[in-house]
C-alpha cells in the first residue's frame, strides 16, 4: 500500500489526501516499460564509465528525473528527502523556531514587510521598513532570501542578533531576540465597515479551515448575527493548496450540491465532492468573493463552486487558470514525487485550467506608475508545458493588491455591494479593464 | 561490438570515427566494486519507480519514449552543455555533417522574413546548372508551400536520394519573376576548405569546420596554392580558423599534420585507458614546405580550431593573430545506443602540446588584433565562450569569457587578415594595427553580452 498526498497549488506548496496503488500494477507496468527503461540505464551506465570525470550519481539520476518530470507539465515536480521536508512543513501551517517576520528582498537587504503580531519580532521593536544588514555574524548582503531566512530560524529559545537599518537617516540598531515557535496564520479576519465580516486565505494548508471556522465564531459575538450584512472571502493571490481544505471551506457557506469532481486515467482520481448538509456557518448571510490573477487552484475550486451555486459573487479580476491536482507520492528514503494525476471540474462541469475563472463583476486596482507591468500574473496559459484545454486559453491578469484598505477598489466594491450598491456600478470601464 | 567516435564542436554537432572499444563486463567484483553496483541499483531502482508512477498515475497517458528521453536530456545537461542525446533523426542529422556529403542540389539557403532565399548556389552542382541564382525566393518544395516550415524543414526536403528529382517554384528579382525548376539531385559535398591566392604571394586557407573532407580539402587546397604560385615568390601561408566551431579530432590532427613533420600535437586525458592517448605527427606529412604560417582565430575559434591553433602555437610553428578563441578543451565521443541514437558524451579533456588545456580559457592570439565592428552589430558579435556556459567543466579559477567574433564581409574592411598579411610581407603587426597581447590590457569589447551563433546563418544543403 502506498501513501500519498494530493494538493493544488501554484508555486507555494501544501497538501493532503489519500489514494492507494497495488504493487501488482507497478509490476506489470515495470515489465511493458522494460524497453525503455534499458535504454536509460544503458545510458546511465556508459555515463559512469565513459564520462571525463567521475560523476556524482545522485546529481545524474536527479538531474534524469528533473528532466523528465519537466517534460510532462510545469506542476509535477521531485522532492528529494530534504525538499519533501519543507514541503511537509509548509502542508501542516507554518510552524518553526523563528521571529516572526515576514520579510522580502531589497536592493540586496532583507526588508521587513512586516512584524507578525504577538511574535518575539514584534515585542523586541522591529518596523515594517527595517532593512537587515547582518544576522549574527553574517553580513546579508550576498545572501539569497532563503539563505537569509534560514538564518533567522533556528530552534525555540535559542538567540539571534540582527543588525538593521531603519529610516531615512539608515539609523543602524542592534537586536538580540529569543526565537520561539512561530505560527504562520494562513487566515486572518476582522469586521469591516461594522457590519461586514472579512475573511482573508493565504493558503489552503491544514489550518486553514480551522482558521474559516473560527472566524465565524468570532463574527457571531462582533459584530453580532443580526448586525451583519454578510462576508467577504478574500482569494486574491492566494496560490492554492489542499483539496479537502477547499473543499471544506466551500462547504462552510453551502449546504447542498456538488462542490468539485476530479478526473485522472485511474478510476481512483475519479472522485466527486458534495456539500455535507449542517456544516454551513455562513446562516445563508451575502457572500462577496475576491479573486485576481494571482488566485489559483485550491482559490479557483473555490470560487467556481460559489460561482456555478450561486452563493456568491464574485468581484475582482481573472483568476490564474490552474487546473489540475498534484498527488504527492512517497518514494520511500528518496523523497517523494509530486504527480499531475487529475483535472478537476466545477460543479457546473467546466474545466477553468488554462483559462481561469471570470468574476461576475471585473474591477481593477489602479497599479502604480512603477509596478506596471509587474503585477500582473502571466498564467497557467503562459507556463511552457501546461495541460491543454481546447483553443480558447486565456493567459495575462493583474494581481496586484494595494497595501491600503482605501486605495483597494476591489474590496471597496466588495463592500458597496454588501451595502446594496447596485452591481452595475460597481464594473470598472471597460477602458480600464487591459488584457496582458 | 561498440563503434565510438570521437569529435569536437560547439553548437552544431560534428563527428565520424575515430576509436573503437569494446564494453567491458565485470566477471569478478570486488566487495567494494558489489557495494558500488547496490548502490547503482539503487538509484536505478528510484529512477524506475518514478518512471512507473509516472506511467501509471499521471492524468494523461504519457509517451513513454518522450519521457525517457527527457530523462536522458535532463540527466546530461547535469553533467555539462556538449554532452547530449541524439535520437535517430539527430543522429543522422549529425552524420551528414560530419560526413561532410549528401544528397541534394548545391544551394545554400537562408531564411528570411519567413521564406526561403538562395544565398549562393554552389558551383559545379545541380542547382548551379539549373541556373539558380543567388536571391532566388524558394516559395514551394515539390508543390509544398515552404510558408511556415523552419529552415530545417525546408532544407530536409531538398535533399535526398542521389538521382531523385525534386522540384522548386521560386520567386525572381524586383519584378517577382515566378520560376518553376526541376532538379536532380546528386551528391553535394559540403566544402569545408576554401582557398585563393592573396596578394599573389600568400596562400590563403579558410577551414569552416572538421568534416571527414577537410584534411583532403586542405591537400588539395595546399596543391593547387603549390601551382598557382611560384616556389620562389611563395611567401606563406593564412590558415583562417575563425568562427570554426570545430569537429572531428582526427582531421585537426592531419590539419596540424600539413605544417609540422615531427613532434606531439595533442594529447587527451580521461578516465579510462582508451580515452587517455597521445597524437603526434607523421613524418612526411607536412605540405608545407615550411613556409611562413599564420593563423587567424578569433572568439568563434573552437574545439578543433583550438587544437590546430594551440599546437602550431606551441611548436612556434605559426603566429595567431585575431581574438582569444572559445576555450572549448573537452573532446566528445559518439555512442550509438541500438537503433535509438547516439549518445554524444564528454569522455575527455584534450591539452596542446606544452601540456595546457584550453578549456574555459581560450588561446591567445600572439597578436590580438580586433575588427571594427559596425554599430548595428555592436555587442551582439562577441561570443561568450565556453567559461560563460552553465555547468561547464571548471579549469581551475582562470576561466575567461567573451571574445570578439566578427569577421567582415568585405575582404578590405578586414583587420585581422590584413594583419596576417602585412606580416607574411615582413610588417609587425605591433607597427601597424594593433598592441602585442598584454594581459593587462583587455580594455576594448570583450564584454561577455551577447553570443553570435558559433556557425554560418546560411546552411548548404
Amino acid at each position: 500500500m502506498t501513501k500519498s498526498l494530493s494538493y493544488l497549488a501554484a508555486g507555494v506548496a501544501a497538501g493532503v489526501m489519500l489514494a492507494g496503488l497495488s504493487e501488482g500494477a507497478l509490476q506489470a507496468a515495470a515489465a511493458i516499460g522494460g524497453d525503455q527503461l534499458a535504454l536509460f540505464s544503458d545510458v546511465f551506465n556508459k555515463v559512469r564509465d565513459n564520462y571525463a570525470e567521475k560523476p556524482d550519481d545522485d546529481k545524474l539520476i536527479k538531474g534524469a528525473i528533473d528532466g523528465m518530470l519537466a517534460s510532462l507539465d510545469p506542476h509535477s515536480t521531485y522532492f528529494d528527502s530534504k525538499a519533501l521536508e519543507d514541503f511537509q512543513t509548509s502542508m501542516k501551517g507554518e510552524e518553526f523556531g523563528g521571529l516572526g517576520l515576514e520579510v522580502m528582498m531589497e536592493g540586496g537587504l532583507v526588508k521587513v514587510v512586516s512584524p507578525i503580531d504577538d511574535t518575539p519580532a514584534a515585542r523586541a521593536g522591529l518596523l515594517s521598513g527595517d532593512l537587515v544588514t547582518r544576522i549574527d555574524d553574517t553580513p546579508v548582503k550576498g545572501l539569497t532570501l532563503k539563505e537569509a531566512v534560514d538564518k533567522m530560524r533556528g530552534p525555540a529559545k535559542s538567540s539571534v542578533r540582527l543588525t538593521v537599518e531603519r529610516g531615512a537617516n539608515k539609523d543602524l540598531k542592534e537586536y538580540t531576540i529569543v526565537r520561539e515557535i512561530i505560527h504562520v496564520q494562513s487566515v486572518r479576519s476582522h469586521v469591516e465597515d461594522g457590519d461586514i465580516g472579512y475573511i482573508r486565505i493565504t493558503q489552503f494548508n491544514q489550518e486553514a479551515y480551522d482558521g474559516v471556522r473560527k472566524a465565524f465564531d468570532h463574527f457571531r459575538s462582533d459584530p453580532g448575527s443580526s448586525k451583519l450584512k454578510g462576508y467577504i472571502l478574500d482569494l486574491r493571490n492566494n496560490p492554492g493548496g489542499l483539496l479537502n481544505q477547499a473543499v471544506e471551506i466551500t462547504n462552510s457557506f453551502v449546504d447542498s450540491g456538488p462542490i468539485v469532481s476530479t478526473r485522472g486515467r485511474n478510476a481512483d482520481q475519479e472522485q466527486h465532492y458534495s456539500a455535507r448538509p449542517g456544516v454551513n456557518l455562513s446562516q445563508g448571510k451575502p457572500l462577496v468573493v475576491l479573486i485576481n490573477g494571482g488566485s489559483a487552484s485550491a482559490s479557483e475550486i473555490v470560487s467556481g463552486a460559489l460561482q456555478d451555486l450561486k452563493r456568491g459573487t464574485l468581484i475582482g479580476t481573472r483568476s490564474f487558470g490552474k487546473g489540475s491536482v498534484q498527488t504527492i507520492l512517497p518514494l520511500g528514503e528518496n523523497g517523494a514525487l509530486k504527480l499531475t494525476t487529475a483535472r478537476y471540474y466545477t460543479p457546473s462541469g467546466r474545466s477553468i485550467q488554462a483559462k481561469g475563472i471570470d468574476p461576475d463583476i471585473v474591477v481593477v486596482e489602479n497599479i502604480p506608475d512603477d509596478l506596471k507591468g509587474k503585477v500582473s500574473s502571466l498564467g497557467e496559459a503562459s507556463l511552457f508545458g501546461h495541460l491543454k484545454n481546447g483553443t480558447e486559453e486565456e493567459k495575462g491578469s493583474d494581481a496586484y493588491v494595494p497595501p491600503e484598505k482605501d486605495r483597494d477598489t476591489q474590496l471597496q466594491a466588495a463592500i458597496n455591494l454588501l451595502h446594496g450598491a447596485k452591481p452595475e456600478t460597481l464594473k470598472s470601464p471597460p477602458a480600464a479593464v487591459s488584457s496582458q | 561490438m561498440n563503434r565510438k567516435v570521437g569529435y569536437l564542436g560547439v553548437g552544431v554537432v560534428l563527428g565520424a570515427a575515430v576509436t573503437v572499444g569494446a564494453p567491458q563486463a565485470l566477471s569478478y567484483m570486488s566487495p567494494a566494486a558489489y557495494a558500488a553496483a547496490a548502490d547503482t541499483y539503487r538509484q536505478l531502482n528510484l529512477f524506475g519507480d518514478v518512471f512507473d508512477k509516472i506511467r501509471s498515475d499521471y492524468v494523461e497517458k504519457p509517451d513513454e519514449a518522450k519521457l525517457i528521453e527527457a530523462a536522458i536530456n535532463g540527466m546530461l545537461a547535469s553533467l555539462d552543455p556538449h554532452s547530449s542525446y541524439m535520437d535517430a533523426k539527430a543522429f543522422k542529422d549529425m552524420q551528414v555533417q560530419t560526413k561532410g556529403e549528401f544528397g541534394g542540389l548545391g544551394i545554400e539557403v537562408t531564411q528570411e522574413d519567413g521564406l526561403v532565399k538562395v544565398v549562393t548556389p554552389i558551383d559545379d552542382t545541380p542547382a548551379a546548372k539549373a541556373g539558380i541564382l543567388s536571391g532566388d525566393i524558394i516559395t514551394a518544395i515539390d508543390d509544398q508551400s515552404t510558408q511556415g516550415l523552419t529552415l530545417d524543414q525546408a532544407v530536409e526536403k531538398m535533399r535526398g536520394a542521389i538521382n531523385s528529382p525534386v522540384k522548386l517554384k521560386i520567386v525572381r528579382g524586383p519584378k517577382k519573376e515566378v520560376k518553376e525548376f526541376s532538379v536532380v539531385r546528386d551528391l553535394i559535398r559540403v566544402q569545408s576548405v576554401r582557398s585563393h591566392v592573396e596578394d599573389g604571394d600568400i596562400g590563403y586557407i579558410r577551414i569552416t569546420q572538421f568534416t571527414e573532407q577537410t584534411a583532403e580539402g586542405l591537400k588539395a587546397a595546399m596543391d593547387k596554392l603549390h601551382n598557382d604560385i611560384p616556389a620562389d615568390k611563395f611567401k606563406g601561408y593564412i590558415l583562417d580558423l575563425r568562427n570554426n566551431p570545430g569537429g572531428l579530432l582526427d582531421q585537426s590532427i592531419d590539419v596540424v599534420n600539413a605544417f609540422i613533420d615531427k613532434g606531439e600535437i595533442v594529447s587527451t586525458r580521461g578516465r579510462t585507458p582508451d580515452e587517455t592517448q597521445r597524437f603526434d605527427a607523421r613524418p612526411g606529412g607536412d605540405l608545407s614546405g615550411s613556409k611562413p604560417l599564420v593563423v587567424l582565430i578569433n572568439g568563434g575559434s573552437a574545439s578543433a580550431s583550438e587544437i590546430v591553433s594551440g599546437a602550431l602555437q606551441d611548436h612556434k610553428r605559426a603566429t595567431l593573430i585575431g581574438t582569444r578563441s572559445f576555450g572549448k578543451g573537452s573532446v566528445q565521443t559518439i555512442m550509438p545506443l541500438g537503433q535509438e541514437g547516439a549518445l554524444r558524451l564528454t569522455t575527455a579533456r584534450y591539452y596542446t602540446p606544452s601540456g595546457r588545456s584550453i578549456q574555459a580559457k581560450g588561446i591567445e592570439p600572439d597578436y590580438r588584433v580586433l575588427e571594427d565592428v559596425p554599430d548595428d552589430l555592436k555587442g551582439k558579435d562577441d561570443m561568450k565562450g565556453e567559461a560563460s556556459l552553465k555547468g561547464h567543466l571548471a579549469n581551475g579559477d582562470e576561466d575567461a569569457a567573451g571574445s570578439q567574433a566578427y569577421v567582415p564581409p568585405d575582404e578590405k574592411d578586414d583587420k585581422q587578415l590584413a594583419a596576417a598579411i602585412g606580416l607574411l610581407h615582413g610588417v609587425k603587426p605591433s607597427d601597424t594595427t594593433s598592441a602585442k597581447v598584454d594581459k593587462s590590457d583587455t580594455t576594448k569589447v570583450e564584454t561577455p553580452s551577447a553570443a553570435a551563433a558559433p556557425t554560418d546563418a546560411a546552411k548548404p544543403n
